[in-house]
């Protein structure tokens, strides 16, 4: 191997391809673009549909539409949720909810406060569309109203018996956290980083690679190019080192935008968090050596799509290959996303592909093992070199060359 | 006249396939070579084999003085190519960067390129569109850019697999004209092709060459004489066309 033709060769890759708009739009354009509109729309749909869920509105039957069950309900039970609005009373209370008028339509006894007087239950039914995810979400609301009235009323009656209310409450349940505030990972990043890199790894390096050896036969320049003073393993090594350029490009760009959607819509980040955090901790060993797994990652898949390219017979089959490696990259993406750090086994440290998703996995959720992370960082290098060689054994193939 | 490329016993089998089978034939400097032969002959193969795209199975040869097999590098540093009809350019690049890629890939220093490449802008009647991304230029200018990117290192042996395939009237005549050039130049030239009129006017010798063996070889007019005087074509039929 010659530096100086390889140097050459990179140069010239990078140049072409560089020129080339539609590998801008795919590499740089789409991932900067696309991210930012994404958590936007995701982000802001979360957003607006849960404020949706808090703004209820009621009306009430018209029987049950008198001063004293008005005075009940907006001044009592519901009296701590501005957010509940009351309507006019409706005839057909299945109509109104159907067709939107209200979410909820409530009926209370007319002589509740007699029942109520005398110590005995009341009925309160409240008509709502169970299909209606917003209603379901309501829901929730009103029961948590409507407990925390009843509450207060056993309260009440307890007191007036003159018995302590807290025989009601044999256990008292105290819940402490284990983990440092701010030590755990972020859920969403978790769930979707390592997958969203696996995918752009292998499609950021697609149209290089296929340009550069499937592409060069088709142009036929191909021939004269073998025919330099370059020998074959440099030419091989510049047009590798220009697609794991492309792959890395395409992960940089899709991480700005992700940023950048993050800035703008922070409530995607946070929506799948219980607390609500978009703040999250990777110790920089680790974040050094998820580096460093990625990496070898975006070269382990440029030696396979060149390997790919070298092997196929035409541009539009190398293509075809390569967008079927691209499915197969998904695969353990897609089978690991709900995976969380603990669940993460050594075996999967050893695996292609799983052994970059996991590590970064790991990385992301903050609970670190070294060990299992210096293997995953290991087993990348052999893989490195395993499929390089394969690359290479391709590109001096006669038969795989020379297709015709 | 110097023998610039030998070959001896040259062979190429691909599994069962003899492609190519104990090819020898020598070409002085100065002096055009035609490899004659219908489709599947070998006559790629046999290219391919002198320039060092593929390893032959048996049998080598001597490139201005250089073993293929021992020394291919040095072999490649003396050999220019020009395969096909197409031109084969990188369409995102200027012509000049066309050329520029392959003048430093044989090793040639910038200051040396950029002369070489005004040089040749000049030859080619290039200047106006040297600067110009090839995917930009019209065939013809294409074409010219091609030749010039094969002889940018200046090489003493040009091999021509096929150069007119698929090409018009305008563009085959340019072609010829180009190995005219080079074999005035003192180039020593390989050239392949099916088509016996042009091989009848481009070459000094001619070899025919029939499911990978060389079935008769002479000068044209050795040809016509070893024939008694048929004409080429009669010749190529009786020699080849056995069991058409
Ligand atoms: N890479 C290869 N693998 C397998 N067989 C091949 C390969 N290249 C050529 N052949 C076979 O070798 C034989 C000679 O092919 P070659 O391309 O050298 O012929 P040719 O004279 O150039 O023909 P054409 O005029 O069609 O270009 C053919 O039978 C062809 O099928
Ligand atoms: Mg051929």
């Amino acid at each position: 191997m010659n530096f100086r033709h390889v140097w050459i060769v990179f140069k010239k890759e990078v140049k072409d391809i560089a020129r080339d708009r539609r590998t801008l739009f795919t590499n740089l354009l789409i991932p900067i673009v696309l991210m930012p509109l994404l958590f936007t729309f995701l982000g802001g749909g979360m957003e607006k549909m849960e404020e949706d869920i808090e703004n209820i509105s009621i009306a009430l039957t018209a029987e049950s539409d008198t001063a004293e069950i008005r005075e009940l309900l907006e001044k009592q039970v519901f009296a701590d949720f501005p957010n509940i609005q009351f309507k006019e009373s409706v005839e057909n209370p299945s109509e109104a909810i159907l067709q939107k008028e209200v979410r909820f339509v409530l009926e209370v006894e007319n002589d509740f406060a007699d029942l109520l007087a005398r110590g005995e239950p009341y009925t309160l039914t409240i008509h709502y569309d169970q299909s209606d995810t917003k209603a379901a979400g309501s829901m929730g609301i009103l029961n948590q109203a409507i407990q925390s009235y009843s509450r207060q009323l056993v309260q009440q009656r307890l007191t007036d018996l003159n018995i302590d209310p807290q025989i009601l409450e044999p256990v008292k349940v105290v819940q402490v956290n284990a983990a440092e505030e701010n030590k755990g990972g972020n859920l969403m990043l978790m769930m979707m980083l390592p997958l969203i890199i696996s995918i752009l790894i292998a499609v950021g390096g697609i149209p290089a690679a296929t340009d550069l050896v499937a592409g060069e036969k088709e142009r036929a320049t191909f021939e004269p190019l073998l025919t330099t003073q370059a020998g074959r393993l440099s030419i091989l090594i510049g047009k590798y080192l220009t697609v794991a350029l492309f792959s890395f490009v395409s992960i940089i760009a899709q991480l700005t935008g992700m940023t950048i959607g993050g800035i703008i819509s922070p409530s995607f980040f946070t929506m799948a968090d219980g607390g609500g955090s978009m703040s999250f901790f990777i110790p920089p060993g680790a974040l050094l050596i998820s580096i460093l797994i990625i990496i070898a990652l975006g070269m382990v898949f440029a030696a396979i799509q060149l390997a790919i390219s070298t092997f196929a017979r035409s541009f539009k089959e190398a293509q075809t290959y390569l967008s079927f490696l691209t499915f197969i990259a998904m695969v353990p993406g897609y089978a690991t996303m709900m995976m969380q750090p603990e669940d993460l086994r050594p075996l999967m440290f050893f695996v292609p592909l799983l052994n970059a998703i996991a590590s970064l996995k790991m990385s992301l959720g903050g609970v670190i093992n070294y060990a299992y992370l210096g293997i995953g960082l290991a087993t990348s290098v052999v893989y490195v070199i395993l499929s390089l060689m394969l690359a290479a054994w391709m590109f001096n193939k006669e038969k795989y060359l020379f297709r015709n | 006249m110097k023998i610039l490329l030998e070959t001896r016993h040259l062979t190429k089998h691909f599994g069962e396939i003899a492609a190519v089978e104990g090819i020898s034939f020598s070409v002085g400097r100065g002096e055009v070579y035609g490899l004659l032969g219908e489709n599947g002959a070998g006559k790629t193969t046999t290219l391919r084999m002198l320039a060092t795209m593929l390893q032959p199975t048996s049998g080598s040869a001597t490139l201005a003085g250089y073993d293929l097999v021992t020394q291919p590098e040095q072999v490649r540093s003396r050999i220019g190519i020009l395969f096909g009809g197409d031109s084969g350019l990188y369409d995102r690049l200027t012509a000049a960067e066309n050329i520029a890629y392959f003048g430093r890939l044989n090793n040639m220093e910038e200051a040396q390129l950029e002369e070489r490449i005004r040089e040749l802008a000049r030859i080619f009647d290039m200047e106006e569109y040297i600067d110009r991304r090839a995917g930009k230029l019209s065939k013809g200018m294409k074409q010219k850019v091609a030749f010039a990117r094969s002889i940018v290192h200046n090489p003493d042996i040009m091999l021509f697999d096929e150069p007119t395939s698929g090409l018009d009237v305008g563009a085959t005549r340019n072609v010829h004209e180009f190995i005219m050039d080079c074999r005035e130049q003192g180039k020593t030239i390989v050239f392949s092709s099916h088509t016996m009129s042009e091989v009848e006017k481009l070459c000094d010798r001619i070899g025919i060459i029939h499911k990978g063996r060389l079935v008769a070889q002479n000068s044209v007019a050795g040809l016509r004489e070893e024939f008694q005087g048929k004409n080429l074509e009669d010749i190529f039929v009786e020699l080849a066309g056995d069991e058409r």
